[in-house]
Protein backbone atom coordinates (compact mmCIF):
# COMPACT_ATOMS: atom_id res chain seq x y z
CA UNK A 1 0.00 0.00 0.00
CA UNK A 2 2.91 2.57 1.06
CA UNK A 3 4.25 1.88 -2.43
CA UNK A 4 1.30 2.73 -4.42
CA UNK A 5 0.77 5.93 -2.39
CA UNK A 6 4.66 6.56 -2.91
CA UNK A 7 4.64 5.87 -6.53
CA UNK A 8 1.41 8.10 -7.07
CA UNK A 9 2.94 10.88 -5.03
CA UNK A 10 6.05 10.95 -7.52
CA UNK A 11 3.85 11.32 -10.03
CA UNK A 12 2.84 14.43 -8.53
CA UNK A 13 -0.71 13.34 -6.73
CA UNK A 14 -0.91 15.79 -3.53
CA UNK A 15 -4.01 13.81 -2.22
CA UNK A 16 -2.08 10.29 -2.28
CA UNK A 17 0.99 11.96 -1.18
CA UNK A 18 -1.32 13.16 1.80
CA UNK A 19 -2.72 9.72 2.30
CA UNK A 20 0.86 8.08 2.60
CA UNK A 21 2.36 10.77 5.12
CA UNK A 22 -1.19 9.56 7.14
CA UNK A 23 -0.13 5.70 6.87
CA UNK A 24 3.47 6.37 7.51
CA UNK A 25 2.42 8.60 10.94
CA UNK A 26 0.38 4.93 12.00
CA UNK A 27 3.11 2.91 11.33
CA UNK A 28 5.65 4.72 12.93
CA UNK A 29 3.84 5.49 15.70
CA UNK A 30 3.33 1.72 16.51
CA UNK A 31 6.55 1.06 15.54
CA UNK A 32 8.09 3.50 17.93
CA UNK A 33 5.26 2.93 20.85
CA UNK A 34 6.75 -0.54 21.22
CA UNK A 35 10.42 1.38 22.14
CA UNK A 36 9.09 4.34 23.78
CA UNK A 37 6.03 3.63 25.29
CA UNK A 38 3.02 5.61 24.38
CA UNK A 39 4.26 8.62 26.70
CA UNK A 40 4.22 12.47 25.54
CA UNK A 41 7.15 12.19 23.47
CA UNK A 42 5.89 10.27 20.85
CA UNK A 43 3.89 12.11 18.80
CA UNK A 44 6.59 15.01 18.49
CA UNK A 45 9.08 11.63 17.44
CA UNK A 46 6.51 10.52 14.98
CA UNK A 47 6.50 14.61 14.26
CA UNK A 48 10.27 14.36 13.69
CA UNK A 49 10.29 11.08 11.60
CA UNK A 50 7.62 12.84 9.22
CA UNK A 51 9.43 15.81 8.77
CA UNK A 52 12.81 13.79 7.73
CA UNK A 53 10.56 11.66 5.78
CA UNK A 54 9.58 14.54 3.79
CA UNK A 55 12.51 16.15 3.85
CA UNK A 56 14.72 13.36 2.71
CA UNK A 57 12.61 11.44 0.04
CA UNK A 58 14.43 11.95 -2.55
CA UNK A 59 16.83 9.42 -1.06
CA UNK A 60 14.43 6.67 -2.01
CA UNK A 61 14.59 5.06 -5.19
CA UNK A 62 11.85 4.46 -7.05
CA UNK A 63 12.48 0.84 -7.94
CA UNK A 64 13.10 -0.25 -4.04
CA UNK A 65 10.41 -0.95 -1.29
CA UNK A 66 9.33 2.25 0.77
CA UNK A 67 9.38 0.45 4.31
CA UNK A 68 12.79 -0.55 4.67
CA UNK A 69 13.60 3.13 4.19
CA UNK A 70 11.09 4.49 6.13
CA UNK A 71 11.68 2.41 9.03
CA UNK A 72 15.80 3.21 8.63
CA UNK A 73 14.66 6.67 9.24
CA UNK A 74 12.38 6.38 12.08
CA UNK A 75 14.94 3.84 13.79
CA UNK A 76 17.48 6.59 13.16
CA UNK A 77 15.28 9.43 14.35
CA UNK A 78 14.81 7.00 17.85
CA UNK A 79 18.22 6.42 18.46
CA UNK A 80 18.91 10.52 17.90
CA UNK A 81 16.49 11.23 20.19
CA UNK A 82 17.62 8.84 22.92
CA UNK A 83 21.10 10.28 22.09
CA UNK A 84 19.74 13.80 22.98
CA UNK A 85 18.11 12.49 26.05
CA UNK A 86 20.81 10.64 27.33
CA UNK A 87 22.81 14.17 26.89
CA UNK A 88 20.38 16.73 28.20
CA UNK A 89 16.65 15.67 29.25
CA UNK A 90 14.72 17.81 26.49
CA UNK A 91 11.04 18.53 26.71
CA UNK A 92 9.61 19.56 23.38
CA UNK A 93 6.89 21.57 24.28
CA UNK A 94 6.07 25.09 25.06
CA UNK A 95 7.39 25.41 28.73
CA UNK A 96 10.35 23.45 28.28
CA UNK A 97 11.47 26.33 25.53
CA UNK A 98 10.28 29.23 27.10
CA UNK A 99 11.65 28.52 29.99
CA UNK A 100 15.05 29.75 29.42
CA UNK A 101 16.61 31.00 32.47
CA UNK A 102 16.54 34.59 32.21
CA UNK A 103 20.15 35.24 32.46
CA UNK A 104 20.85 32.63 29.85
CA UNK A 105 20.89 35.41 27.34
CA UNK A 106 20.93 38.19 28.64
CA UNK A 107 24.74 39.34 27.66
CA UNK A 108 24.21 38.96 24.11
CA UNK A 109 23.44 40.36 21.77
CA UNK A 110 20.17 38.58 20.55
CA UNK A 111 20.18 40.43 17.15
CA UNK A 112 23.42 39.13 15.90
CA UNK A 113 23.02 35.89 17.95
CA UNK A 114 19.46 35.09 15.65
CA UNK A 115 21.91 36.42 12.85
CA UNK A 116 23.25 33.41 13.06
CA UNK A 117 20.62 30.87 13.06
CA UNK A 118 18.53 29.77 9.75
CA UNK A 119 16.32 32.37 9.08
CA UNK A 120 13.27 30.14 10.13
CA UNK A 121 14.58 28.90 13.38
CA UNK A 122 15.59 33.40 13.76
CA UNK A 123 12.04 34.09 12.55
CA UNK A 124 10.24 31.55 15.10
CA UNK A 125 12.29 32.58 18.35
CA UNK A 126 11.68 36.37 17.13
CA UNK A 127 7.45 35.82 16.91
CA UNK A 128 7.66 33.21 20.47
CA UNK A 129 10.12 34.95 22.88
CA UNK A 130 10.34 38.66 21.97
CA UNK A 131 6.83 39.49 20.07
CA UNK A 132 5.19 37.23 23.12
CA UNK A 133 3.44 35.03 20.52
CA UNK A 134 2.50 31.49 21.52
CA UNK A 135 3.29 28.47 19.28
CA UNK A 136 -0.07 28.16 17.89
CA UNK A 137 -0.32 32.11 16.98
CA UNK A 138 3.47 32.10 15.47
CA UNK A 139 2.22 28.94 13.21
CA UNK A 140 -0.94 30.49 12.09
CA UNK A 141 0.51 34.01 11.91
CA UNK A 142 3.29 32.42 9.30
CA UNK A 143 0.93 29.53 7.71
CA UNK A 144 2.65 26.13 9.05
CA UNK A 145 1.61 23.56 11.67
CA UNK A 146 2.30 24.19 15.10
CA UNK A 147 4.24 20.92 15.36
CA UNK A 148 6.72 22.39 12.87
CA UNK A 149 6.89 25.89 15.00
CA UNK A 150 7.58 24.16 18.05
CA UNK A 151 10.46 21.95 16.21
CA UNK A 152 11.86 25.19 14.84
CA UNK A 153 11.74 27.01 17.96
CA UNK A 154 13.17 23.89 20.52
CA UNK A 155 16.04 23.64 17.58
CA UNK A 156 16.39 27.15 16.97
CA UNK A 157 16.83 27.41 21.11
CA UNK A 158 19.04 24.71 21.71
CA UNK A 159 21.14 26.48 18.37
CA UNK A 160 20.87 29.58 20.41
CA UNK A 161 21.76 28.35 23.68
CA UNK A 162 25.01 26.77 21.95
CA UNK A 163 26.29 30.16 20.61
CA UNK A 164 25.74 31.62 23.90
CA UNK A 165 27.64 29.37 25.77
CA UNK A 166 30.71 29.88 23.13
CA UNK A 167 30.19 33.27 23.13
CA UNK A 168 30.66 33.24 27.15
CA UNK A 169 33.44 30.78 26.91
CA UNK B 1 -7.88 17.66 13.98
CA UNK B 2 -4.53 16.81 15.92
CA UNK B 3 -1.37 18.43 15.64
CA UNK B 4 0.28 16.17 13.58
CA UNK B 5 -2.62 15.75 10.72
CA UNK B 6 -2.15 19.50 10.91
CA UNK B 7 1.65 18.39 10.01
CA UNK B 8 1.28 16.08 7.21
CA UNK B 9 -1.21 18.63 5.51
CA UNK B 10 1.43 21.07 5.18
CA UNK B 11 4.09 18.86 4.31
CA UNK B 12 1.44 17.32 1.45
CA UNK B 13 1.26 20.48 -0.12
CA UNK B 14 4.69 20.61 -1.24
CA UNK B 15 4.21 17.12 -3.00
CA UNK B 16 6.77 14.18 -3.17
CA UNK B 17 7.68 15.09 -6.72
CA UNK B 18 11.24 13.94 -6.30
CA UNK B 19 13.84 16.77 -7.61
CA UNK B 20 15.48 16.29 -10.96
CA UNK B 21 18.68 17.19 -8.94
CA UNK B 22 18.78 14.59 -7.16
CA UNK B 23 22.12 12.82 -7.83
CA UNK B 24 24.04 16.07 -9.45
CA UNK B 25 23.64 17.75 -5.79
CA UNK B 26 25.54 14.67 -4.44
CA UNK B 27 28.21 14.76 -7.61
CA UNK B 28 28.81 18.34 -7.60
CA UNK B 29 30.60 18.87 -4.67
CA UNK B 30 32.80 15.84 -4.86
CA UNK B 31 33.59 16.62 -8.16
CA UNK B 32 34.44 20.37 -6.97
CA UNK B 33 36.45 19.08 -4.70
CA UNK B 34 38.78 17.22 -7.21
CA UNK B 35 39.42 20.04 -9.24
CA UNK B 36 40.36 22.05 -6.64
CA UNK B 37 42.76 20.14 -5.35
CA UNK B 38 44.13 19.29 -8.79
CA UNK B 39 44.17 23.11 -10.10
CA UNK B 40 45.59 23.44 -6.54
CA UNK B 41 48.94 21.25 -6.62
CA UNK B 42 48.91 22.35 -9.99
CA UNK B 43 49.71 26.20 -9.26
CA UNK B 44 52.02 24.74 -6.35
CA UNK B 45 54.44 22.19 -7.76
CA UNK B 46 56.18 21.63 -11.16
CA UNK B 47 57.05 18.51 -12.84
CA UNK B 48 54.05 16.98 -13.52
CA UNK B 49 54.63 13.55 -14.62
CA UNK B 50 58.32 13.85 -14.39
CA UNK B 51 58.61 10.58 -13.06
CA UNK B 52 56.97 9.09 -15.70
CA UNK B 53 59.68 9.87 -18.12
CA UNK B 54 62.39 9.18 -15.37
CA UNK B 55 60.68 5.39 -14.90
CA UNK B 56 57.92 4.76 -17.20
CA UNK B 57 54.08 4.51 -16.40
CA UNK B 58 54.49 1.14 -13.67
CA UNK B 59 54.51 3.97 -10.94
CA UNK B 60 51.69 6.29 -12.32
CA UNK B 61 49.32 3.18 -13.51
CA UNK B 62 49.49 1.81 -10.02
CA UNK B 63 49.10 5.27 -7.84
CA UNK B 64 45.77 6.60 -9.89
CA UNK B 65 45.02 2.71 -10.45
CA UNK B 66 44.79 2.52 -6.00
CA UNK B 67 43.64 6.31 -5.98
CA UNK B 68 40.81 6.39 -8.60
CA UNK B 69 39.44 3.07 -7.46
CA UNK B 70 39.25 3.91 -4.10
CA UNK B 71 38.08 7.22 -5.22
CA UNK B 72 35.25 5.81 -6.86
CA UNK B 73 34.14 2.81 -4.51
CA UNK B 74 34.18 5.73 -1.51
CA UNK B 75 31.67 7.68 -3.50
CA UNK B 76 29.78 4.68 -4.61
CA UNK B 77 29.92 3.77 -0.73
CA UNK B 78 28.39 6.83 0.24
CA UNK B 79 25.99 7.17 -2.23
CA UNK B 80 25.13 3.85 -0.90
CA UNK B 81 25.33 5.07 2.83
CA UNK B 82 23.19 7.82 2.35
CA UNK B 83 19.96 5.83 1.16
CA UNK B 84 18.38 4.75 4.42
CA UNK B 85 17.43 0.88 4.03
CA UNK B 86 20.11 0.31 1.78
CA UNK B 87 22.65 -2.94 2.49
CA UNK B 88 26.30 -1.45 2.40
CA UNK B 89 28.20 -4.23 3.80
CA UNK B 90 29.79 -4.93 0.41
CA UNK B 91 30.30 -1.22 -0.64
CA UNK B 92 32.23 -1.05 2.65
CA UNK B 93 33.78 -4.83 1.92
CA UNK B 94 35.05 -3.20 -1.74
CA UNK B 95 36.52 -0.05 0.04
CA UNK B 96 39.01 -2.58 1.31
CA UNK B 97 39.74 -4.25 -2.02
CA UNK B 98 42.67 -1.56 -2.99
CA UNK B 99 43.97 -1.94 0.15
CA UNK B 100 44.36 -5.77 0.26
CA UNK B 101 46.09 -5.31 -3.45
CA UNK B 102 48.57 -3.22 -1.90
CA UNK B 103 49.41 -4.66 0.75
CA UNK B 104 49.88 -7.96 -1.61
CA UNK B 105 52.55 -5.76 -4.16
CA UNK B 106 53.90 -4.41 -0.96
CA UNK B 107 55.04 -7.90 -0.04
CA UNK B 108 56.48 -8.88 -3.58
CA UNK B 109 58.14 -5.37 -3.67
CA UNK B 110 60.00 -6.57 -0.73
CA UNK B 111 60.97 -9.55 -1.67
CA UNK B 112 62.06 -8.38 -4.98
CA UNK B 113 63.24 -4.94 -5.22
CA UNK B 114 65.62 -3.01 -3.62
CA UNK B 115 63.24 0.46 -3.19
CA UNK B 116 64.87 3.67 -1.33
CA UNK B 117 63.00 4.62 1.40
CA UNK B 118 62.00 6.98 2.49
CA UNK B 119 63.54 8.84 -0.37
CA UNK B 120 63.85 12.96 -1.21
CA UNK B 121 60.39 14.12 -1.59
CA UNK B 122 58.28 12.27 1.68
CA UNK B 123 57.79 15.78 3.49
CA UNK B 124 56.34 17.40 0.31
CA UNK B 125 54.18 14.01 -0.09
CA UNK B 126 52.78 14.23 3.66
CA UNK B 127 52.45 17.50 3.19
CA UNK B 128 50.35 17.65 -0.19
CA UNK B 129 48.31 14.86 1.67
CA UNK B 130 47.79 16.74 5.32
CA UNK B 131 46.40 19.68 3.22
CA UNK B 132 43.99 18.25 0.31
CA UNK B 133 42.84 15.41 2.42
CA UNK B 134 40.71 17.46 4.58
CA UNK B 135 39.66 20.22 1.73
CA UNK B 136 38.33 17.18 -0.34
CA UNK B 137 37.03 15.51 3.28
CA UNK B 138 34.76 18.75 3.47
CA UNK B 139 33.16 18.39 -0.51
CA UNK B 140 32.19 14.72 0.91
CA UNK B 141 30.68 15.67 4.09
CA UNK B 142 28.71 18.22 2.30
CA UNK B 143 27.66 15.90 -0.63
CA UNK B 144 26.51 13.52 2.10
CA UNK B 145 24.28 15.97 4.15
CA UNK B 146 22.25 16.30 1.12
CA UNK B 147 21.19 12.51 1.55
CA UNK B 148 20.07 10.73 4.99
CA UNK B 149 22.94 8.55 6.25
CA UNK B 150 21.73 6.34 9.22
CA UNK B 151 24.86 4.73 10.04
CA UNK B 152 26.91 7.97 10.52
CA UNK B 153 30.41 6.53 11.86
CA UNK B 154 30.48 4.43 8.90
CA UNK B 155 29.42 7.64 6.60
CA UNK B 156 32.60 9.70 7.73
CA UNK B 157 34.81 6.86 7.05
CA UNK B 158 33.51 6.60 3.76
CA UNK B 159 34.17 10.48 3.10
CA UNK B 160 37.55 10.32 4.63
CA UNK B 161 38.49 7.44 2.37
CA UNK B 162 37.40 9.82 -0.61
CA UNK B 163 39.36 13.06 0.75
CA UNK B 164 42.54 10.61 1.31
CA UNK B 165 41.76 9.03 -2.33
CA UNK B 166 41.60 12.61 -3.86
CA UNK B 167 44.27 13.69 -2.68
CA UNK B 168 46.54 10.62 -3.70
CA UNK B 169 44.92 11.08 -7.21
CA UNK B 170 45.70 14.73 -7.31
CA UNK B 171 49.36 14.52 -6.12
CA UNK B 172 50.59 11.16 -7.44
CA UNK B 173 51.53 13.09 -11.01
CA UNK B 174 53.99 15.20 -9.05
CA UNK B 175 55.18 12.32 -6.68
CA UNK B 176 58.59 11.09 -8.04
CA UNK B 177 59.39 8.17 -5.80
CA UNK B 178 58.64 4.37 -6.26
CA UNK B 179 58.20 1.58 -4.51
CA UNK B 180 55.14 0.08 -2.92
CA UNK B 181 56.74 0.55 0.87
CA UNK B 182 56.77 4.61 0.01
CA UNK B 183 53.10 4.22 -1.79
CA UNK B 184 52.06 2.50 1.76
CA UNK B 185 53.83 4.72 4.13
CA UNK B 186 53.38 8.51 2.83
CA UNK B 187 49.88 7.86 0.93
CA UNK B 188 47.70 4.84 2.17
CA UNK B 189 48.83 5.54 6.22
CA UNK B 190 47.78 9.16 5.42
CA UNK B 191 44.43 8.01 3.71
CA UNK B 192 43.51 5.86 6.42
CA UNK B 193 44.50 7.97 8.90
CA UNK B 194 41.68 10.77 7.32
CA UNK B 195 39.21 7.64 7.13
CA UNK B 196 39.98 7.44 11.09
CA UNK B 197 39.03 10.74 11.78
CA UNK B 198 36.11 10.57 9.35
CA UNK B 199 34.97 7.83 11.23
CA UNK B 200 35.19 10.04 14.60
CA UNK B 201 33.93 13.39 13.21
CA UNK B 202 31.22 11.74 11.09
CA UNK B 203 28.42 11.25 13.65
CA UNK B 204 29.10 15.45 14.37
CA UNK B 205 29.33 16.51 10.97
CA UNK B 206 26.76 14.27 9.53
CA UNK B 207 23.61 14.83 11.82
CA UNK B 208 20.42 15.27 10.29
Amino acid sequence: MLDQLMAAARAGDLAAYRQFLAEAAQRIRARLARKIGADSELEDLVQECLIAIHEKRHTLDPDRPVAPWMNAIAQYKLIDHWRKRGRSPIDLDDEADMAVPADTLAKADIETLLGKLPPAQAEAIRMTHIEGLTNREASEKIGIGVSAMKLRVHRGMQRLKELADEDGS
Amino acid sequence: MSETDNLIDQLAQDGAVPPANALPRFVMPLAGVIALCALGVALALDGAFASVQQNGLNGIVVKWGFSLALLLLSAFALWAIGKPGTRTGGAMVALAVPFALVAALLVLDLLVAEAIFPGETWRECLAAMGIMSPVAFVGAIVATRWLAPTDLPRAGLAAGLFGGAVAMTAYAPYCTQHGMLYMAVFCCLPILAMAALGWLLGPRLLRW
